[in-house]
Order: structure tokens, then C-alpha cells, then sequence
């Protein structure tokens, strides 16, 4: 399952929504907590969260493989919940964004997930990877990794067209546990 | 960390394991590239006609709007090149933005340049393109469409024939006589369309997702009349290709001209639903399928007839017959492909090309005839089972076939299968049980490779190939470190770049064979440098060995008698530096001229059914476990099991996932994938990842893949053969075998959906 983002209201961006009224393509300035930095953004209202991280804020581990909310490439944790981030405006993201460039820790020790994906071989192409793993934090984090088909219903928002499928169950179970532990 | 030494064989996870988890690998559109301009595509809103007007003034007026390309301002920039299939580059002969005729629905009409992406589309949806429309044909049935024998129009193609296959049939006392037809289907590699272009000093370099950097390279120094090595194709990392991204597709030289006209770096990242109209996919086939044997099960008689639709201007074809008539001995054998040109655009390789529609065929139609004969299906294909292919009587290099089948049968519990349709349930969920044999060709192209050995024992290797998630890196490697004797930690491996001694295109599995046999070949010129450095030392340990005794083990040079030494001191004697080795290899099969080609950019593989002495393939058998609900139909796939023989398994662990994704893949071409299309408009409908349905995580239960052991010298040094294609061929026929076991509805029209299953006189509640 993937949450809508928690959205801005008007008031808390007067000045903001004061210039969209003047020029919807008015470039908006704001500020966005990515991986644990803020993170400056000057862009086109209309840029979703995907095309900040990728095209602006240089962080290309999230993919665009539809544009339409279909295929989970993009899923990015925005207050540690499962986001898409082609179907979120930047400037609506409220809460901190954790990208898959922020999940190992300072050091390169990678997340049990991460190396679960690496131990099963949870991926071929690794395209659909990213969003795989993200959404895996989430779906664990939320208590929904509690057998093989929970794991698989709830990761079904995330295609893997070279069909890593029952790696990715095994992948989750082996770090579900260690996340526990 | 990996460091003990590893050999060829050996079980490891992928040496680029950790870039993809990490979001560190770069596919093309992650490139960093200062400040690109943001290229979004326009595309005709007609299958047929003319472009009339082109109304670009609101367009133009968005803020941020650099350029927009169309016909009338670079018409002819672009410079006609060759079908890839007919020896060429591209996947489609209809030049891009080359005129006002439109021929096929979603083709490029126009390319708008723009400061940034969001300004890019804004612009491209306020383009007004006028049509002067005519009606197009769709497809099979359409008034309009035309239909052409395949030998009149491909020099390669032959339609298989032995013995009087007609008279055969009528004179014998079991027969089927069947249609089966597979729909159309496209790719849809998670990776979207992209490509990005800079140029620098007269030189471009473009990154952009491709099975086949030194094709694209040479490809489009021809469509841009400048010289390949005024060109650098870069595709590290690929996310998914299945085929669609072996030949060029119109937006390379188009992007690659928009960055020339804007002087600057341009940027095009193509949207899910023109993905279906701007590259390849595969056609909807047909087929009749006539079978006929005695009461002992032997065929005496086969004839497959094939019928597929290409572009109007295009005689792409797959002609699978190559294969399908060559599974099984039978004394007379007919066949005879055509191809039906419409209005739609090109279509191209799609994994298995030609053994995913025709094995559909002639494996459902073997599965009807168990049923007539009463016979098990695996005893079918036993009975029918040869060492020689039955048009010229060639013998396979190795043939598993029965091995396989029976270790999956076993694997599976075949022997608890009750024959009778309908006769197995579990509550109300009607249980069938299916097979079906897989084959697919074992192809090997000439390669070249560059393999250097540091002073330290560090190794990389570099060779134009493609890890299109198969697991490249990976074998490269591996071969390197069991020929070498070093650990895989200290080996860089390099692919995906053009400007890399050349390799085949990635496709027709033939990446593994080709690459691994001539990376061998460099390390073993390595190793000779070596050896015959110590044997000509005269106190060394090796003094008087002959330098073919000598090998590269566990970081040492090893000689006869126990003689070793440490591998840089062995390094040290023969070079003051690094040891640098480039190895061309031009396989068995293939004709002198093929080592050019490679430079070219050409696919010159050999194999399969092509050759003059002998056939190649590599077998499987697949046992599929369907169950369809008794009062939904809902179809379910609980489990699947595959044996194949496929020759050396370089590394278990990536061959392993690419099997059991291309089991699913076949279960996914039974059951879940078809491009639909609007016959008035010959327009695909369901362009997107919502509607074009693959299967999701809940889809796939259990999968399970077994290696069939099998030591063939015949195909190549190494014994390799290629799997990338081989797990989901056949799988079709075994879902709807199995769905014919589970309800007694012969389903001979892919894909396989509950709607069919609605009359099922099996299915009581």
C-alpha cells in the first residue's frame, strides 16, 4: 500500500502561493529534507519529487519507469512511509525524504535489506531495484512482511519485469528478521 | 567480500550487486550532464496519411522553449540506413521526422527542446499537428493489408521440408489439425525510452540503454555521415532490454541532432505510453499446425504454417519454423511462413522471438495429440525424441531433451497426474498439470577482448558487452578468475562502451558463449607470456617445464612436480609492468568475413539450425501446476518447475534467476500479456503499465529450477550455451495444457483469460 504524501496547507507557504496566483510556472523556492540534509530547491511548481531528486538534486537511485504511479520504480519513504515519487509534487512534500542513496549507513555498512537483496539475488536488471528495496523498508516498517503472501501482496506495487519476484520474498524474509533482531 | 578463488561453475552473487542496491549503478538517464536541454516527443494521432500543418505558435510561446524539430525543419538530416534484420542498424526503416507520411499510430511527429522537462511537455501538448488521414489496416483480417511468402522477400529465411507431409497425413491414423494464434506484446522493460546526447570537439557522445553500444555506434555514424570513431555509445547499465533495445529506434540520431543544433547537451526520457509506438515489439502470429502418428505415438507427419504481421515498409519477420520442425523426428515435414504487412510500426525481437509463438503452437498441438492418442504427453516426446534434426539429418552437438523432462517430471510428482480433465480438485479450485519442451538455439558470435594484468595481481577486463541483467559482469569475471588464479575482488570488469574491443549484440543468448570464450582466450595469452617467461629462466623453479604444463592457480604459477610460486613474482619475470592482452575469437560456424563485421557493429552469430555440419540448441522441459477456480475461473499458477540443459552454467546463482524469470515471462505470455488494438484506428489501447498486464509480485508463487548437467566441447571451448531465452519458451503451451487439464477447454488463442474458460464442460460446482 502507498500513502499519499502529507500535503502542504496555504497557509504555510503565503508568499509561495502568492506568486503561483501571479504565474502558476513561477519558479517556487523551498526547502526539502533529504537523507537526513536539507536540501535547497529553486523549480517549476510542476516538478514532481522524482524529477527534483533526479534532475535537481542529483540523486538518480530513484526511477522513472511510467510516470503514472504504476510501477513503484520511484518509491521514495517521506516520514518513513511508501511514496511515489512521480505521483507527488515536490513543493506538497512536507516531512523528511529518504531515498535509497540514504539508506547504508554513513560508513557503507549496507541496510539488511540492501544486503538481503545482494544474498538472495533479488534483482537482475536493478532498474525497478531502488523502489524495490524502499518499498521493502516501508512494507516491513508496517507490519506487512508477517509471511511470504503478505510480503507478496503488499509489495505488488512494484513491478520487476525480469521477474525477480520470489527472490525479492526471500530477500524480504532474510531482512525482516535481522530488522527485528 | 569474494577472495577466494573461484572457478567457472562456481556459485556468486552478482559483482555489481552492490551499485544497484545502493542506487550507485548509472543507467543512461542518470548521467550527470552539466545543463542539459529537456527533449519531450509529439506523436501522430493516426495510423496512415499525411501531415498537413503543423501549428507551433502556442508552442512556441511557453516560457523556456528552445526548439521544436519536425520534418519541415530537419527533414533529411537523418540518413536512411538498413533493417538490422536485413544486415543493417535500425529497427524500422521509416526515417525519422523524414517527411510528411505517417506510417503508423505514435509515430514522432515532432521533438520539442526545452530549458526543462516541464516546460518541454507543457509545449509538446499545445503542438496542433492537422492530418490528411486514410484508413489503416490493423492487422491480420484488415481490408488493406498485404500478404508475402517469407522466402520471396528474405534471402535468409527457408521454409523447412522433408518427405510428402500431405500424403503422410492422409494416410495416417491419428491426426490433429489445428489454429493457434499468440497476441501482440511489448517489452516494457521498466527502463523507459531514454537517450541523452553531447557533443564536444566535432565528437558525440550518447548514453542511451542499448543491447549493441558498437551496432549503435556504426549505425549512427552511417545516419549521421560522420565517422564511428567520431562516436561513443555508453550503456553501463541497462534496465531491461528483452530485446527492445538491439537495434536503433528514430530517437537516437533525432536527439543526437537536436544536441548538435542547440550547441548543448539534450536530454530525452520518453514517456511509458509512447514506448509502445517508437520502438519494437513482437507481432501477433497465427498458426496451423497439422500433425499426424501412428498408434505407437511416432509422427509421421508435421506441418506448421506461419503467419505474422510486420510494418507496411518492413519485412521483419521471426519465422520460427527453423526450430519447430526440427523438435521432434518425423520422417515428412511441411512448413511455409508469410508475413502480413499493416499499418503499424516495425516490429522487432522479443525475447525468444521466434520459439516463444511457435512452440506455442507446435507444443499445444503435441499435448492434443497425447490426448487423442491416450498417451502420456511425456511419453510422446519420448517416442518422438532424436539425436539427428529430421530436414537434413544433422546431429544436435547435445541433446537433453528426455533428461530434462524427466528430472522435472520427477521434481514435479508427475506420476500422481490422474489424465482425465477435471478429475483433480481442491475444494473449488479445479487442479490441471501441464508440460511442455523448451528449446532455443545455441549462438556464438566473434568477440574481442582486452584483459590486463597489473604487477599486483589486480585484473580488469574490457569488452564492448552488455550486462543487460543477465548477470555479465558476473561471468566475465568469473572466467577471468578461474583462468587467471585470482580472486574476484581484484577484478574490474568493464562493458556496455564503445569505444571497448568489440562484442555482439545482446541478444540471441549469445552473450555468455561469446564474451567468456574470448576473455579465456586473453587470460590465456597471459598465462603464455608467464609460463614462457619461467621455463626461460634459467635456475627457476619452472626451468626445463614445457610452458603448457604451467598454469595460473590460486594466486601462483604452478608447474609439474609441486613447482609454484607467488603470482606477482611470476608477473615480474615476465614484464617490468602490467601484462596486456587483446584476443579476437571467431567461433565455429562463422565465416571469415565475420571478424569484420564485428568491428562493424554487425550480428554475425552462428548456431542454431544455420549451420552446415551440425545443429545446436539448448533443451529444457517445464511442468506448469494451474488452478482455475470453479465458479470464478480465476487462474492461478502455484507452481513451476524447469529442468534444463544448457551446457557449462558459468555461475549458478545469475543463471539460475534468468531461467526462473523466463519461466514467469512464459507465464505471463500465457496468461497475463496482450497488447490490445483498436482495429479502426490501429491504435494500441492499453499503453500502459496499469493495463498492459505483466505480473505483479502476488502473481508468482512457486518456482523452481533445475540444471540438467551436460559437457558439450562441440559448441565452444568453455561448453556454453546460452540460456537468457530458453525458460520462457514452451512455457506457454504448458499453462494452457495444464488449463486444458484442469476445465477441458483447449485454449489455442494466447493470452489464456477467465472469459475463455466461461463454457468449460469439465468444471461442475
Amino acid at each position: 500500500m502507498v500513502m499519499a504524501p502529507a500535503l502542504a496547507s496555504a497557509q504555510e507557504r503565503p508568499a509561495e502561493r502568492a506568486a503561483a496566483v501571479a504565474d502558476p510556472r513561477a519558479i517556487v523556492s523551498f526547502e526539502l529534507t533529504v537523507n537526513r540534509r536539507p536540501r535547497r530547491l529553486d523549480i517549476d511548481p510542476r516538478t514532481t519529487l522524482l524529477d527534483a531528486l533526479r534532475e535537481h538534486l542529483g540523486l538518480t537511485g530513484a526511477k522513472k519507469g511510467c510516470d503514472h504511479g504504476q510501477c513503484g520504480a520511484c518509491t521514495v519513504l517521506v516520514d518513513n512511509t511508501r511514496v511515489l515519487g512521480c505521483l507527488t509534487l515536490a513543493v506538497a512534500v512536507r516531512g523528511p525524504v529518504t531515498t535509497i542513496e540514504g539508506l547504508a549507513q554513513s560508513d557503507g555498512t549496507l541496510h539488511p535489506m540492501q544486503q538481503a537483496f545482494i544474498d538472495r539475488d533479488a534483482f537482475q536488471c536493478g532498474y525497478c531495484t531502488p523502489g524495490q528495496i524502499v518499498s521493502a523498508v516501508g512494507c516491513v516498517a508496517e507490519g506487512h512482511a508477517g509471511s511470504e503472501a503478505e510480503i507478496r501482496e503488499h509489495m505488488s506495487g512494484n513491478l520487476c519485469r525480469c521477474a525477480a519476484y520470489p527472490h525479492i520474498v526471500a530477500a524480504i524474509g532474510q531482512a525482516r528478521d535481522e530488522m527485528r533482531s | 567480500m569474494q577472495t577466494a578463488q573461484l572457478k567457472i561453475g562456481s556459485p556468486i552473487t552478482r559483482i555489481d550487486g552492490r551499485l544497484k542496491v545502493t542506487g550507485e549503478a548509472r543507467y543512461a538517464s542518470d548521467t550527470p550532464l552539466g545543463d542539459p536541454a529537456y527533449a519531450v516527443l509529439a506523436t501522430s494521432a493516426i495510423a496512415r496519411g499525411r501531415i498537413t500543418d503543423i501549428d507551433e505558435t502556442e508552442a512556441r510561446a511557453v516560457p523556456g522553449v528552445l526548439d521544436i524539430l519536425t520534418h519541415r525543419n530537419i527533414g533529411g538530416a537523418v540518413k536512411k540506413t538498413k533493417l538490422f534484420s536485413d544486415g543493417g542498424y535500425v529497427g524500422t526503416t521509416i526515417m525519422p521526422l523524414g517527411s510528411d507520411q505517417v506510417w503508423h499510430d505514435g509515430q514522432i511527429v515532432a521533438v520539442v527542446l526545452a530549458e526543462t522537462f516541464e516546460a518541454a511537455s507543457d509545449a509538446a501538448s499545445r503542438l496542433v499537428v492537422r492530418y490528411a488521414p486514410e484508413e489503416p489496416a490493423a492487422g491480420f483480417d484488415s481490408a488493406g493489408a498485404t500478404t508475402v511468402a517469407a522466402k520471396d522477400v528474405s534471402k535468409t529465411h527457408e521454409d523447412p521440408e522433408v518427405g510428402d507431409a500431405a500424403a503422410a497425413f492422409a494416410a495416417a491414423p491419428v491426426k490433429i489439425d489445428a489454429g493457434y494464434s499468440t497476441p501482440t506484446q511489448h517489452h516494457n522493460p521498466i527502463e523507459l525510452f531514454t537517450t541523452s546526447c553531447a557533443w564536444s570537439d566535432g565528437k558525440l557522445t550518447a548514453w542511451e540503454s542499448s543491447q549493441n553500444v558498437t551496432g549503435f555506434k556504426n549505425g549512427l555514424a552511417e545516419q549521421l555521415g560522420i565517422e564511428p570513431d567520431k562516436i561513443r555509445v555508453i550503456s553501463r547499465y541497462i534496465g531491461g532490454a528483452f530485446g527492445s533495445r538491439g537495434s536503433l529506434t528514430q530517437r537516437t540520431a533525432l536527439i543526437a541532432v537536436a544536441a548538435k543544433r542547440l550547441d548543448r547537451p539534450v536530454k530525452l526520457v520518453a514517456s511509458r505510453k509512447q514506448g509502445f509506438t517508437i520502438a519494437t515489439y513482437r507481432a501477433e502470429t497465427r498458426h496451423r499446425i497439422k500433425l499426424a502418428a501412428g498408434q505407437d505415438g511416432k509422427l509421421q507427419s508435421l506441418t506448421h504454417i506461419g503467419w505474422e504481421v510486420t510494418s507496411r515498409p518492413d519485412n521483419y519477420m521471426v519465422s520460427g519454423t527453423d526450430a519447430s520442425t526440427r523438435l521432434y523426428a518425423c520422417p515428412n515435414v511441411a512448413s511455409k511462413v508469410s508475413i502480413v504487412h499493416a499499418d503499424r510500426n516495425t516490429p522487432g525481437f522479443m525475447r525468444s522471438p521466434p520459439e516463444v509463438p511457435y512452440l506455442f503452437a507446435i507444443e499445444s498441438a503435441m499435448d492434443e495429440l497425447a490426448v487423442a492418442l491416450d498417451m502420456d504427453p511425456v511419453e510422446l516426446r519420448r517416442r518422438n525424441d532424436t539425436q539427428n534434426e529430421p530436414i537434413k539429418g544433422l546431429p544436435y552437438t547435445s541433446r537433453a531433451l528426455m533428461p530434462c523432462f524427466d528430472h522435472a517430471a520427477q521434481a514435479f510428482g508427475w506420476d500422481k497426474r490422474n489424465p482425465k480433465p477435471g478429475s483433480m480438485r481442491d475444494g473449488d479450485w479445479l487442479i490441471g498439470w501441464g508440460c511442455a519442451a523448451t528449446m532455443y538455439p545455441t549462438q556464438v558470435g566473434p568477440a574481442a577482448a582486452r584483459v590486463t594484468l597489473f604487477p599486483h595481481g589486480a585484473v580488469k577486463v574490457q569488452t564492448a558487452a552488455h550486462d543487460i541483467g543477465t548477470g555479465a559482469y558476473t561471468v566475465v569475471a568469473l572466467t577471468a578468475a578461474d583462468r587467471l588464479g585470482v580472486g574476484i575482488d581484484r577484478i574490474t570488469v568493464e562493458l556496455g562502451d564503445s569505444d571497448l574491443p568489440p562484442a555482439p549484440v545482446a541478444g540471441g543468448s549469445n552473450t555468455t558463449a561469446s564474451v567468456c570464450n574470448v576473455v579465456a582466450k586473453a587470460c590465456e595469452q597471459i598465462r603464455v607470456q608467464i609460463a614462457a617467461a619461467a621455463v626461460a629462466a634459467p635456475h627457476g623453479k619452472f626451468a626445463g617445464a614445457a610452458p603448457a604444463q604451467l598454469v595460473l592457480a590460486d594466486w601462483s604459477l604452478k608447474g609439474p612436480g609441486g613447482a609454484a610460486e607467488p603470482l606477482d613474482e611470476a608477473i615480474a619475470r615476465a614484464s617490468n609492468g602490467a601484462i596486456e592482452a587483446y584476443a579476437e575469437n571467431v567461433p565455429h560456424g562463422v565465416p571469415p568475413e565475420g571478424l569484420k563485421k564485428l568491428y562493424q557493429g554487425h550480428a554475425a552469430l552462428a548456431g542454431g539450425a544455420k549451420m552446415k555440419d551440425r545443429i545446436q540448441f539448448a533443451f529444457g522441459a517445464e511442468f506448469v501446476e494451474v488452478r482455475v477456480h470453479a465458479r470464478t475461473r480465476e487462474i492461478r499458477t502455484p507452481r513451476i518447475v524447469g529442468a534444463f540443459a544448457a551446457g557449462k552454467i558459468v555461475d549458478p546463482v545469475t543463471a539460475e534467476s534468468q531461467l526462473m524469470g523466463g519461466m514467469i515471462w512464459g507465464i505471463s505470455s500465457a496468461l497475463h500479456e496482450a497488447t490490445e488494438i483498436d482495429r479502426r484506428a490501429a491504435r494500441y489501447t492499453n499503453t500502459d503499465l496499469a493495463e498492459y498486464l505483466i505480473p505483479v509480485n502476488a502473481d508468482i508463487d512457486r518456482t523452481q529450477v533445475i540444471f540438467v548437467a551436460e559437457d558439450d566441447r562441440q559448441v565452444n571451448e568453455l561448453g556454453i550455451k546460452g540460456l537468457g531465452e530458453l525458460g520462457n519458451v514452451g512455457t506457454n503451451a504448458a499453462v494452457a495444457n495444464a488449463v486444458y487439464h484442469a476445465t477441458g477447454v483447449r485454449i489455442r488463442d494466447l493470452p489464456i483469460r477467465l472469459e475463455k474458460l466461461l463454457n468449460a464442460p469439465a468444471i461442475k460446482l
